[in-house]
């Protein structure tokens, strides 16, 4: 009986994953695909966080973000490098949530309204937002990633880990190769 | 390995995409960095000391520019000499916007894309004695890259007037508008 619970639970938390999975590629690609199509109005937005003074900088972050992006989602609807895209979407997620918090707070400060009430267009790809969701969003992709990371959501996978797939297979052949000796 | 074959894939896809921007170039002469937002005093009904307006007159000032309110921009649409083309107004927006609704006669420049619009603006710049540039009014300083990029290409400083407002002020005061291509005929009334 419990055996059977606990086999149903794994079963319930790795579909669970592969939901996630597919959830952040497909949010990842949408929102990449926003700011690609329109770089310029990207570039704008990128510029408004005063994060760097050269234009070689600034172009370069606004040029590649979107389709990194895109590349980002699509492995991961794919199933190819997980783990390591988990990784470069916490190494996105964790400062840019600080970055638009951070504005969040000079708005709410130059306007004088709740925090909650702030509403800007952080340049996420999906037009203006209040800051509440926004964060709660970016908290939630935050958890999914970290989940993804640990090792979750390995089913329908083309290639869940392309290092560990190649060692496996290296050792595999050398195993059959022995064996055939 | 995810990191290094996203990034050359980023930038490959930035090059050969037909908006792909430029890398090098500075989409932003008038200065990177953005006016950071100044504490509004509640109590104090006026209005802040450094708006968007002033704070973009200010910079305009700086970069040897001038400026013209809604009165100023409205005399010199009704300026005869704008008919004979000695007085020119510049739309600094993007494409989408300018075929929406612009100042009836105003040639499309968008900044950002320059090359694509220097061989029609520039004769109509050359011959004009006084050239309004505008964009969206508020914090939009689109009009002002238009205006320096202008000049870098040899319109006198002298000639270069931006119109702060821009088209939301410009809607506002009832003026105008034109749809589509310039001088489409397809003007719209926007009187209240």
């Amino acid at each position: 009986m419990n055996a059977s619970q606990s086999s149903w639970n794994r079963i319930a938390a790795d579909a669970f994953a592969v939901l996630a999975r597919w959830l952040l590629g497909a949010v990842f690609l949408y929102l990449g695909l926003n700011k690609a199509l329109h770089p310029v109005e990207f570039l704008k937005l990128v510029r408004q966080y005063d994060l760097v003074q050269s234009s070689l900088l600034l172009n370069s972050i606004a040029a590649a973000l979107p389709w990194f992006e895109i590349f980002c989602g699509l492995l991961l609807l794919a199933g190819v490098a997980v783990r390591g895209t988990a990784v470069m979407l916490i190494v996105m997620l964790v400062p840019f949530t600080v970055l638009v918090f951070r504005r969040a707070l000079a708005i709410q400060s130059a306007l004088a309204i709740p925090f909650c009430a702030v509403k800007f267009d952080c340049g996420c790809g999906n037009g203006e937002v209040f800051i509440c969701r926004k964060l709660l969003e970016n908290f939630l992709f935050i958890l999914f990633s970290v989940w993804l990371l640990a090792g979750y959501g390995r089913n329908l996978c083309v290639r869940h880990s392309l290092m560990s797939c190649a060692a496996k297979t290296s050792l595999t052949e050398e195993g059959g190769s022995n064996g055939s000796i | 390995m995810v990191a290094a074959a996203g990034m050359v894939l980023a930038f490959g896809a930035n090059l050969v995409s037909p908006r792909g921007l430029a890398l090098t170039r500075n989409y932003f002469p008038a200065g990177i960095s953005r006016p950071v937002p100044v504490a509004r005093d509640v109590t104090n009904t006026n209005p802040p000391a450094s708006s968007p307006a002033q704070l973009l007159a200010v910079r305009l000032k700086e970069q040897g520019l001038q400026s013209v309110d809604g009165r100023q921009a409205a005399q010199l649409f009704h300026d005869p000499r704008f008919t004979q083309g000695s007085i020119a107004f510049i739309d600094a927006r993007d494409e989408q916007h300018y075929r929406e609704g612009h100042i009836p006669g105003a040639c499309e420049f968008d900044p950002y894309y320059p090359e694509k619009y220097f061989a029609a603006v520039l004769p109509v710049c050359q011959a004009a004695e006084k050239i309004v540039v505008y964009c969206n009014g508020g914090d939009c300083d689109d009009s002002e890259s238009a205006a320096i990029l202008l000049r870098d290409v040899g319109i006198t400083n002298q000639k270069l007037f931006v119109y702060t407002g821009g088209i939301p002020e410009w809607i506002t005061n009832g003026l105008p508008v034109e749809i589509g291509g310039r001088n489409s005929g397809n003007l719209r009334s926007t009187n209240k």
